[in-house]
C-alpha cells in the first residue's frame, strides 16, 4: 500500500463548477496556470506514481474570507465518495471560527472524515493555543489525527512563527494520545522535528517538501543530509509518511524520488504506506463511505 | 483560415500518440480543397512530430530521446516558479519537445492529406499524465 498523506483538491474539476470559487482558490493558494483535473487525470497521475491512496485535505480560513469556506469538508466528502477505493478524506475548521468545535463534530460523526487538517501560520494560532484546544479534545473523543502545516508555506498572508516546529513541542507533550503529523518536515526546521520526533512518538511527519531543485535533488538534501538517512532509518522509521503537497509540489517525480533514497526496503514500506495506516488508525474501508 | 482542436488526456509520463486519423477527420469536416494543413502543439512540453508508425521505432525514439536528455541531470529549470506557485522540474519534458519541435505541416490536395505512405502525426507527451490541446488550421480553398 502506497499511500500520498498531503494531497490538496483544491482544483480537482467535481468542486469546481464554480468559475468565482476556483479563481479565489487560485489566488489564495497561489498555485497558477494548473486548470482543474478530471478524477480520471488524477487517476492517471497515481497510476504513474504507483500511488494506492490518496489523502485529501481541505483549507477553512473563513473568519479571515468573509465566511467563505476555501475547500469545504462537504466537498471533501463527495470526493472520497466518488472514489471511496482511492481517497481519504481530513476536515479543516478555522480555529477562530465560534462554532469550530461544532463543525469538527459534524465533520467527524456525520461526515466519518478520518483527521484534522490546521494550518497554524495562515490561521493566525500557536499550537498551544487557548482557542485551538477544544479542537484537540475533539479530536481525543474521536481519536483522530491532525496533519499541522509546519514550517514555511508558500501561501500569501502566513506567517512561519507560528508553524515552527518547536512551537508544537508543548502540544506533542502535553496530548501523548494525539497523534499529530508536522507536515513537509518543518522544512527548513528540519532537525526540529527530528527531535520532536525522537522524544515523542505521537509526532509523525511527511516528505511534503520541494523549495528547491529536482525532487531527486532535494530528498536527497532533506533526508539524508540536513537529517542524515541513518537517523531516518534507524530511530525514526516509524514516523515519517510520504506526502507530495500535490499541486504545489511534484508527485511523480517525488515518489520516485523516494524510491531511490537508500532506505531498508522494511523502511521504505513503512514510509510509503503504514505509517500513515498507524497514523490514521487504520485505513476506513471504502473510504468511509457513507 | 478553418481552425479546430484535438484534445488529449494523455495517461504516462513520456507517450506517444498517432493522431493521424483525427487530422484527417477534421480537414474532411472543414471542406476545403486545397491549401496548407498546419499541426501545432499548444503546449511546451509536448511535440509533433512525423514518423511511420512502428512500435520499435516509437521505442528507438524514446530511447534516443531519453539518451539526449537524461532524467538524473543537474537542470537549471529545478526549482519554485512564481508565476506558478509550484516546482518545475520538467526540464527533460521541455528540451524534448525543443528537440522533436511543436508542429508539421501539410500540402492539401483534392481535399486529401498530401503525406507519404509510411507517414503518420504523432503527438508526443513529454511530462504526462495531463491534458493537452492541438490546434490545426488549415489555409486554403
Amino acid at each position: 500500500m502506497f499511500i500520498d498523506m498531503h494531497v490538496h483538491p483544491a482544483f480537482y474539476e467535481p468542486i469546481n463548477a464554480d468559475p468565482q470559487m476556483e479563481e479565489l482558490r487560485h489566488e489564495t493558494l497561489d498555485i497558477h496556470k494548473n486548470g482543474t483535473a478530471r478524477l480520471e487525470h488524477i487517476f492517471n497521475q497515481m497510476q504513474c506514481a504507483g500511488l494506492d491512496r490518496l489523502c485529501l485535505l481541505p483549507e477553512d480560513y473563513s473568519t479571515q474570507q468573509n465566511g467563505t469556506v476555501l475547500v469545504s469538508n462537504q466537498e471533501i466528502r463527495d470526493l472520497v465518495d466518488l472514489a471511496p477505493d482511492k481517497f481519504i478524506g481530513f476536515a479543516s475548521v478555522d480555529p477562530h471560527d465560534v462554532k469550530a468545535t461544532e463543525k469538527l463534530e459534524h465533520a467527524f460523526s456525520q461526515l466519518k472524515l478520518s483527521g484534522l487538517k490546521l494550518h497554524p501560520g495562515r490561521q493566525h494560532f500557536y499550537p498551544y493555543d487557548e482557542v485551538v484546544r477544544p479542537l484537540y479534545e475533539v479530536c481525543e473523543k474521536y481519536d483522530k489525527p491532525i496533519v499541522f502545516h509546519s514550517g514555511i508555506s508558500w501561501e500569501p498572508d502566513t506567517l512561519t512563527k507560528y508553524s515552527r516546529p518547536a512551537a508544537f513541542e508543548e502540544l506533542a507533550a502535553a496530548r501523548p494520545k494525539l497523534r499529530i503529523c508536522l507536515a513537509h518536515f518543518g522544512w527548513p526546521w528540519c532537525r526540529e522535528v527530528a527531535m520532536l520526533m525522537l522524544k515523542f512518538p505521537n509526532v509523525y511527519t511527511d516528505t511534503g517538501a520541494l523549495y528547491f531543485d529536482s525532487a531527486r535533488e532535494f530528498y536527497t538534501q532533506m533526508l539524508t543530509k540536513d537529517v542524515p538517512l541513518t537517523w531516518i532509518d534507524r530511530s525514526l522509521r516509524h514516523q515519517v509518511m510520504f506526502g507530495s503537497n500535490n499541486p504545489r509540489f511534484e508527485q511523480i517525480r517525488m515518489a520516485q524520488a523516494l524510491e531511490n533514497m537508500a532506505f531498508r526496503d522494511s523502511t521504505l514500506e513503512l514510509i510509503r504506506g503504514q505509517n500513515a495506516i498507524d497514523f490514521l488508525g487504520g485505513i476506513p474501508e471504502g473510504g468511509g463511505k457513507l | 483560415m478553418y481552425l479546430d482542436t484535438i484534445e488529449l488526456w494523455t495517461k504516462s509520463y513520456n507517450e506517444y500518440t498517432v493522431i493521424t486519423p483525427q487530422v484527417r477527420e477534421i480537414l474532411a469536416k472543414s471542406r476545403l480543397q486545397n491549401g496548407m494543413l498546419t499541426v501545432v502543439t499548444k503546449h511546451t512540453t509536448t511535440g509533433i512530430t512525423i514518423n511511420e508508425a512502428l512500435e520499435c521505432l516509437e521505442s528507438d525514439i524514446a530511447a534516443f530521446l531519453d539518451r539526449l536528455v537524461p532524467e538524473d541531470y543537474p537542470y537549471s529549470h529545478a526549482r519554485m516558479l512564481r508565476d506558478y506557485g509550484s516546482t518545475a522540474g520538467n526540464a527533460t519534458g521541455h528540451l524534448k519537445a525543443h528537440i522533436t519541435g511543436n508542429h508539421c505541416h501539410f500540402p492539401v490536395i483534392n481535399g486529401e492529406l498530401a503525406a507519404g505512405g509510411a507517414q503518420e502525426v504523432y503527438f508526443c507527451e513529454f511530462d504526462g499524465p495531463a491534458h493537452r490541446i492541438i490546434n490545426v488550421t488549415i489555409q486554403g480553398e
